[in-house]
């Protein structure tokens, strides 16, 4: 089982559902570890249906990767769009594993249990050193 | 608090009597046998060293220096070291001519992970985006540091913001792992592990997010203390998973690590989730094995988690793993195999939250406030030219597939599910503990392995988090320690224990690693690298 993880892990490749690009290059996992990692997990490559409720029941759309690093506001050139794509496709197929979980009526942990009421008053605080904060803005510049 | 006596004379470590384990450790060759007796705590060394006149802090601090100058340029675990090093140990020493009270930590050298904030100091978290940035405060944690006495040697290297596990992704050098200078320390919190192991500093900070302190510190073979969350305020500590995050600790002994825990510990205002559970005094469980009889863990309930031995994990790590649990049982432990059912879900849970939250933690780095910029004639561009290059490969990406689980129409299937599989995580863990007071594992699936062996393939390692990211699910303490060592490098590598407790329970966690330390036939794990070092 272990480390189903594991294998899962080393096992991962582009799921078939997804839109194929001549771009996609399949890369096998080599890893240190001493098993036979030539087997393909099917498992990988299904992805459970209808479990957004934000979603219509066609497939999830792989990620397009120039249209995220445009989201996230990071400039990206060609080759690392091409190489990020390939790396970023195999990471959310090995993603994909966790729509096989059974959680119906399981309420997410947003993080660990803590306790409580550790939110300060709603109030500013002058920080006693603006100048070494405002000094940044003339640091740093690169042409 | 510690206090400034003299430590009570039941918490002296030596001298000890040496125990006999019923068998030896799995190694292809010993470590030093010049080192018999277990280790000592360089925190409680270094206090006796001074309060008795022995030595100076500027002595001490001199003798550190020299052995960074000497393996640095080999080890490379270093991005900044201090230049007040010097400046800080005459202060301790004017102190003591003066009779004056000493903090806990007084004289002690530390060194701290590059994504802590240090007032006046580079803090980097080793990527070019902030390459000249020294923040204009300290890290809550560094603050009492400094309180107690303790000198910041320098900031240590690490994998880029946390995202890591090899110190390979830092934007400005690849540290080398002391036992082998061929492999990784592990990450992120490389550079800190490395230091340790290679007595650059007496005890080092770290973070771990999914295993950045605990994974480096089996590589290394020191060490690592990962914090309830909650325990340590994350105030001045660079975000990357908010609801993972902690600053943990390393040292050459599970006291050292836990005395510098205990120094960083409480609440803190200016972190809504720090915890305010009182902190206990960590170091009364570091009692000589004197005061016990023959089986000081009588009665301690230890669970072997079942799914961390099976296949996947390299054959001398269980082998360490299973003599470690003999070990434990010949102290008195009752040892059963417990089972998580959710544990090979952890993973790719971690990575979906992960690379969610440090997604939007990240969004900070837009080259106007702080950090580089690069200059653009309208916003966007310069947001987009400062991002894309000043972060790194592994962070793009992390923020790519953080981006991608949160958009709309993915966030459900993503974010919010992985949430849930925390939920199921977090239930079995505690399950596991109301059945027994601690829980073992490896801290890793291997031993280091070669410097750019998984550069190029994630999956391959991630896989290698597989032991740790549940525990950070869970927001549980943790501690990694050496109980062994498997073939590989000049003199064999470590593998590190990891032992696992209940929700702001250190204390149990520490005692329990204390006493196996203490107790652990031929410990002592000193990298060939210093054989030839003063």
């Amino acid at each position: 089982m272990a480390t189903r993880a594991l294998l899962a892990v080393i096992s991962a490749s582009p799921s078939r559902c997804f839109i194929s690009s001549s771009r996609i290059k399949i890369q096998s996992s080599v890893s240190s570890l001493s098993l036979n990692f030539q087997q393909h997990s099917r498992k990988i490559h299904r992805i459970a249906r209808s479990y957004s409720s934000d979603t219509d029941s066609s497939l999830l759309q792989p990620p397009d990767v120039s249209r995220l690093a445009e989201t996230a506001r990071i400039s990206l050139t060609p080759a690392e769009i091409e190489e990020c794509e390939t790396k970023i496709r195999r990471v959310i197929d090995w993603f994909g594993q966790l729509q096989q979980v059974d959680v119906n009526s399981v309420e997410p942990a947003i993080r660990a249990e803590m306790d409580g009421g550790n939110l300060r008053e709603d109030s500013p605080e002058t920080f006693e050193n603006r100048f070494a904060l405002i000094q940044f803005f003339q640091y740093g510049i690169v042409e | 608090m510690l206090s400034t006596l003299q430590p009570p004379r039941s918490l002296s470590l030596l001298p000890l009597r040496r125990f006999q384990s019923s068998r030896p450790i799995v190694s292809a060759a010993a470590s030093s046998s010049s080192t018999i007796s277990p280790p000592q705590s360089q925190i409680l060394t270094t206090r006796r060293s001074l309060l008795s006149g022995e030595t100076t802090a500027v002595e001490i601090a001199k003798s550190y220096l020299s052995r960074i100058r000497l393996t640095e340029p080999q080890l490379k675990c270093f991005l900044h070291v201090s230049e007040n090093v010097l400046k800080d140990a005459e202060e301790i020493d004017q102190r003591i001519a003066k009779g004056e009270e000493l903090g806990p930590l007084a004289g002690v050298l530390i060194g701290v992970k590059d994504n802590i904030c240090t007032e006046g100091m580079p803090s980097t978290a080793a990527s070019r985006i902030l390459e000249h940035y020294r923040p204009p405060f300290d890290a809550t944690a560094i603050k009492k540091i400094k309180e107690l006495g303790g000198i910041v040697v320098g900031k240590t290297n690490m994998d880029e913001f946390g995202m890591g596990s090899t110190t390979e992704a830092s934007a400005f050098q690849v540290t080398a792992n002391p036992w082998d200078l061929t492999r990784v320390p592990g990450g992120s919190s490389g550079g800190s592990a490395a230091a340790v192991a290679a007595r650059q500093c007496m005890v080092s900070l770290g973070s771990d997010t999914g295993g950045s302190v605990r994974q480096p510190a089996s590589f290394c073979g020191v060490v690592g203390l990962k914090p309830t969350y909650g325990r340590v305020s994350r105030f001045g500590l660079m975000a990357y998973a908010s609801s993972l995050d902690v600053i943990g600790c390393f040292g050459s002994t599970v006291a050292d690590a836990g005395m510098l825990l205990h120094a960083i510990s409480g609440y803190d205002r200016f972190d809504s989730t720090s915890s305010k559970q009182d902190v206990p005094e960590f170091q009364s469980q570091f009692l000589s094995v004197d005061h016990f009889e023959s089986k000081p863990l009588k009665g301690v309930k230890v669970g072997i988690i079942r799914e961390t031995l099976e296949d996947g994990v390299d054959s001398g790590v269980k082998s360490a793993t299973q003599e470690a649990a003999s070990h434990l049982e010949a102290l008195g432990c009752i040892l059963t195999e417990v089972s998580l059912p959710s544990f090979s879900l952890g993973l790719p849970a971690y990575y979906v939250i992960a690379s969610s939250e440090s997604s939007s933690n990240l969004s900070r780095y837009d080259g106007v406030r702080y950090g580089n910029q690069v200059m653009a004639e309208e916003l966007n561009r310069l947001y987009e030219r400062s991002r894309g290059e000043g972060f790194g490969g592994e962070v793009k990406m992390r923020i790519l597939m953080g981006t991608y689980a949160l958009s709309a129409g993915y966030y459900d299937a993503y974010y919010k599910r992985a949430q849930q599989v925390r939920t199921l995580i977090q239930k079995d863990f505690k399950a596991a503990l109301e059945q027994n007071d601690i829980l073992i594992s490896p801290a890793a699936p291997s031993a280091a392995y070669k410097i750019g062996e998984k550069k190029n393939d994630p999956l391959a390692m991630y896989a290698g988090d597989i032991m740790t990211v549940n525990v950070n699910l869970a927001g549980l303490p943790a501690v990694v320690l050496p109980c062994g060592l498997v073939e590989g490098g000049p003199s064999g590598l470590p593998v590190g224990l990891q032992m696992i407790g209940a929700a702001f329970d250190e204390e149990k966690l520490l005692r329990v690693g204390h006493i196996f330390e203490q107790t652990l036939k031929g410990s002592g794990f000193v990298p060939p690298l210093l054989a030839n070092v003063a």
